[in-house]
This record gives structure tokens, C-alpha cells and sequence, in this order.
């Protein structure tokens, strides 16, 4: 057995895989939430450049939570795609590739949803 | 300085429309034979060159867009939420969810289009690039309209 075929490298990996599918399908969950309740990890206020932990309404002007919940859902979707990646590769093996995919377009659905009201304002 | 970033922005994204769109019809609808006409050439392309340009456009085009957004939120939203745009203004609301829920995509999209490609993965690889391609169509019209709207320098 060649060296290369010993150590496929990352992306080739089969627990990367998981990773991935994990990741974007975990994603997607997350941040639908984190939307929903309002979960960012900090708060920006741009008409003052103030950055605060968590859900802080800035001093002056607008508080921007975009970035927030990016980075709740990117911290939640990496933990659980990593612990899903390190499960026993026969679990990992069971997952359908098009969770990847099918969990997003459901939370778009679902975002949509939530911002619907825009549309019949 | 806002103004020169929202033009680099725009063209960016304009990169990436052309990109993603050549990938998405090439692997949907591919052309088998030769390509006679300027339709076929379109779907020709070699959608597998196109992965790697479409996440670093993605990346750097995302970058560019959460820079400026903070500008956005303390002008040209409330342009559009004083002249009571509510559509415009909830199509860019869903474009910014649209954007953070496609970073989190680039992982998968790289992964399934990794040479040599295995078929057993064409569905989720053919159904990521469709996804990404209507997020980008989706962010490209939302901010190009309340771009429009709102104008430049104003």
C-alpha cells in the first residue's frame, strides 16, 4: 500500500465528510435559532463601532446581531460536526450526503417564512 | 471610500453570478456533443474548474458585502424603511441569511466537487451548486435593487 493511499488527506477523509455534511446541515439549524431568539455570541453598534458579548444594544444608533449569529451557528455547527466526525466510522458511513443540502433549503423555507410579513406590509 | 467598496462589491458579485451561473447550467443541463452555438457553449464549460474560483469570489465577495453592511445599516437602510420599500427592505433582510447560511455550504460544495468526482454523489453535488447559485442570484437582485433605491453618494 502506497503512502498516499495510507493517508488520503483531509479531503478525501472519510470523517471529513461527515464533517461537512454535519456542518452544513447543523448550520442551518443553528442559525435559524439563533435567528429566531436572537442568540448572537456579540452585538456590533456601527454608529459607534461598539462590539459587545452577546445580545447588548449598542450605546447609540442601531445594534447590528448579523455577525453574532453567524459566528453562534459556525461554534455550534463546528463542535457537533467534529463530534460527529470522530463517531464510529460505520455511524459516520450512514449519513445521507443530501442532509447537506435538504436541512438548508428547509431553513431558507423557514426564514422566509419568518420575513414574510415584508411582503404583505 | 463607501462608494468605490459597494462598485468593487457589485463587480465581484457580478464575477461570481457568471461563475456559479455557467456551473449550474453546465451540470444540470451538460452537452455531451461537440457544442455548435453559443447556448451549448454555455453549457459546455468544465463545471469542475468553476469550484474553486466560485469559494474564493463567495469568500472575498461575503467579506467585501459584511464590511460595507455596517454602512448600509446606518444609511441605506433607513432609506428604505422612511420610504417604506418593505419588499426591497425584506429581500435584503433574507439576502443577509441567505449569505451566512451559504458560507456554512462552501465545506460541502468543496468536498463533493473534489476530483476525481465520484457519481455516487452527483445529486447533493448538482443540488449544493443549484443552492448557491440562487443564493448568489438572490443576493446579486436584492442589492442591486436597494442599491438602486437608495443610490450613490446620496
Amino acid at each position: 500500500m502506497s503512502a498516499a493511499s495510507k493517508h488520503p488527506g483531509l479531503r478525501n477523509s472519510p470523517r471529513f465528510r461527515v464533517f461537512v455534511i454535519t456542518f452544513a446541515a447543523v448550520y442551518a439549524v443553528a442559525y435559524y435559532i439563533a435567528l429566531r431568539n436572537n442568540w448572537p455570541v456579540f452585538s456590533y453598534g456601527p454608529a459607534v463601532g461598539e462590539w459587545t458579548l452577546f445580545n447588548h444594544s449598542a450605546s447609540d444608533g442601531p445594534t447590528m446581531y448579523w455577525y453574532g449569529w453567524i459566528a453562534t451557528s459556525a461554534i455550534v455547527a463546528a463542535v457537533l460536526g467534529l463530534i460527529a466526525a470522530f463517531l464510529p466510522q460505520g455511524l459516520g458511513r450512514k449519513l445521507w450526503s443530501c442532509l447537506a443540502w435538504a436541512v438548508p433549503v428547509c431553513m431558507i423555507a423557514a426564514i422566509m417564512y419568518l420575513l414574510s410579513g415584508y411582503f404583505t406590509h | 471610500m463607501w462608494i468605490a467598496l459597494v462598485i468593487t462589491h457589485g463587480l465581484l458579485a457580478f464575477l461570481l453570478l457568471g461563475a456559479v451561473t455557467h456551473q449550474v447550467v453546465s451540470v444540470w443541463v451538460p452537452v455531451r456533443a461537440g457544442a455548435a452555438n453559443f447556448v451549448s457553449r454555455f453549457r459546455a464549460v468544465g463545471s469542475a474548474n468553476y469550484a474553486n474560483a466560485i469559494i474564493a469570489l463567495y469568500l472575498v465577495t461575503a467579506a467585501l458585502g459584511a464590511f460595507i453592511y455596517t454602512n448600509y445599516r446606518i444609511t441605506a437602510r433607513l432609506t428604505l424603511e422612511q420610504g417604506h420599500f418593505w419588499k426591497s427592505f425584506g429581500a435584503f433582510e433574507i439576502k443577509e441569511h441567505l449569505i451566512a447560511i451559504g458560507l456554512a455550504l462552501l465545506p460541502a460544495y468543496w468536498y463533493f466537487w473534489r476530483q476525481p468526482l465520484d457519481e455516487n454523489d452527483a445529486l447533493t453535488r448538482k443540488a449544493l451548486t443549484a443552492l448557491l447559485a440562487f443564493i448568489v442570484w438572490w443576493a446579486f437582485l436584492a442589492g442591486h435593487i436597494a442599491n438602486n433605491i437608495r443610490g450613490l453618494g446620496t
